[in-house]
């Protein structure tokens, strides 16, 4: 019954990995607060399996579910690209003034290197390399063949190198 | 370009393959030119993405959860039998119902009287002492002694707290770390008592708290010495955090006898 000793411990990574699901802050902070309530409500049904994983998934779902609803509600389709931007901010405090100038750069540079990734490079390199999860579970997460997993994580590695390159030129020694 | 053993040049990276498979690759490594620069570029790909790509939780997105937790019926309530109904109650009803009464008495008093201490900071307090417990995250200075934990805190903390080892009395001293609290830079010197971790926070507060609460089940005992304001959290028993509270007083009185 310790619901803070074993998946409290694990907020940060339902945050860094909603943040690279959604690519904004506030809808970051909204999923992972809908997150965290479902994975208290549902405690009994973690029952030995990875505390870790489980929240992960947990927070996929409820992004697929916002993903949905915004769909569903967006009159005109939108490009794959800008359509996770709008819909759950609702509930989105107003940060702290003093910091806010701050943090908004950071974000800024933060949304618009992501910007540039699919979805699905974004999942799966969040997972492997901020989660440090095994190529297994990362396929029972997003319910994937191991071949797609090792495939997809090879060409959104790529992917990124690329952008980082092209963005970080004349400022060497981030990445080559 | 890419050779044909990309692929398992990353899993290799990736510490998916077996002894074998890793040795194959390093062999092959020695002869591939591609693959040692993809090795490299995966390496230096995850390190700028851990350092610049790892958005830590905002405060207040801790505090605004641990809030909204508080408002829940205990986890696995689901709609429980009458006579198992305690799994509902906060657990101090059941802690506390023999040797804490005046501490339950004093928390409830507490909670009446003092709206004003921050939930906000409670908050802060109790998830710096959850995540205290996660591997690597106990101790910024490891050490027995308070000559080498005291000095410690003038370069990382914004305040100079009382150290001492109490391991005769059953308090072990292990180290200090610090904290971001309250907007500052918060002491904490962590003691071991039995199987309990009790971190000792220490910040500078103008007002003053000197009261005990709990909260998410841990508990949190508040005592002001000068212009420092201490919090034990722990999840040890009211009367063990007590005894610690007053061994750290009567040191206090020691260092600074006027």
């Amino acid at each position: 019954m310790r619901f803070e000793a074993q998946v409290m411990p694990h907020l940060d990574a339902a945050y860094r990995f909603a943040r690279w699901l959604v690519r904004s802050s506030a809808d970051a902070e909204d999923i992972v607060q809908e997150s965290i309530l479902r994975a208290y409500r549902g405690f009994d049904a973690l029952r030995g399996t990875d505390a870790k994983s489980w929240l992960l998934t947990i927070v996929r779902n409820c992004h697929a579910t916002a993903h949905r609803q915004q769909q569903r509600r967006a009159a005109v389709p939108l490009p794959e690209e800008s359509d996770t931007e709008h819909g759950y901010a609702m509930t989105a405090t107003t940060p702290d003034p003093q910091h806010a100038s701050i943090e908004r750069d950071e974000e800024r540079a933060f949304e618009q290197l992501l910007s540039q990734l699919s979805a699905e490079h974004r999942e799966v390199l969040a997972l492997r390399e901020l989660e440090e999860m095994s190529y297994r579970d990362i396929a029972t997460l997003t319910r994937l063949p191991i071949g797609t997993v090792m495939s997809r994580l090879a060409r959104a590695r790529a992917a990124l190198k690329e952008l980082w390159l092209t963005q970080t030129q004349g400022e060497p020694g981030v990445v080559r | 370009m890419s050779c044909a053993e990309s692929l398992r040049l990353q899993a290799y990276f990736d510490g998916e393959l077996d002894a074998p498979g890793a040795l194959e690759i390093e062999a092959h490594l020695e002869q591939c030119p591609a693959c040692r620069a993809l090795l490299q570029d995966l390496e230096q790909l995850r390190v700028a993405i851990r350092r610049e790509l790892a958005p830590a939780v905002p405060a207040a997105l801790r505090a605004r959860i641990a809030r909204r937790l508080d408002q829940e019926p205990a986890a696995g309530a689901l709609p429980p039998p009458a006579p198992r109904s305690w799994s509902r109650r906060p657990f101090w009803l059941g802690a506390l119902g023999g040797a804490g009464g005046s501490a339950l008495a004093a928390t409830l008093l507490f909670l009446v009287l003092s709206p004003s201490l921050g939930s906000v900071l409670l908050d802060e307090l109790v998830a710096a002492h959850v995540r205290s417990l996660m591997p690597a995250h106990l101790i910024d200075v490891e050490s027995t002694d308070q000559h080498t934990v005291k000095p410690w805190f003038s370069g990382h903390a914004d305040v100079s707290p009382v150290v001492a080892d109490f391991a005769a009395q059953g308090y072990r001293l292990v180290g200090g770390r610090a904290d971001y609290l309250d907007r500052q830079r918060a002491a904490v010197v962590v003691y071991q008592h039995g199987a309990h971790v009790i971190n000792v926070f220490s910040w500078s507060e103008r007002g003053g708290l000197s009261q005990q609460t709990t909260r998410n089940g841990y508990h949190l005992l508040f005592w002001k010495n000068g212009d420092v304001q201490y919090c034990a959290v722990s999840d040890a028993g009211w009367d063990e955090l007590a005894k610690l509270v007053r061994l750290l007083q009567q040191q206090a009185t020691r260092d600074n006898p006027h």
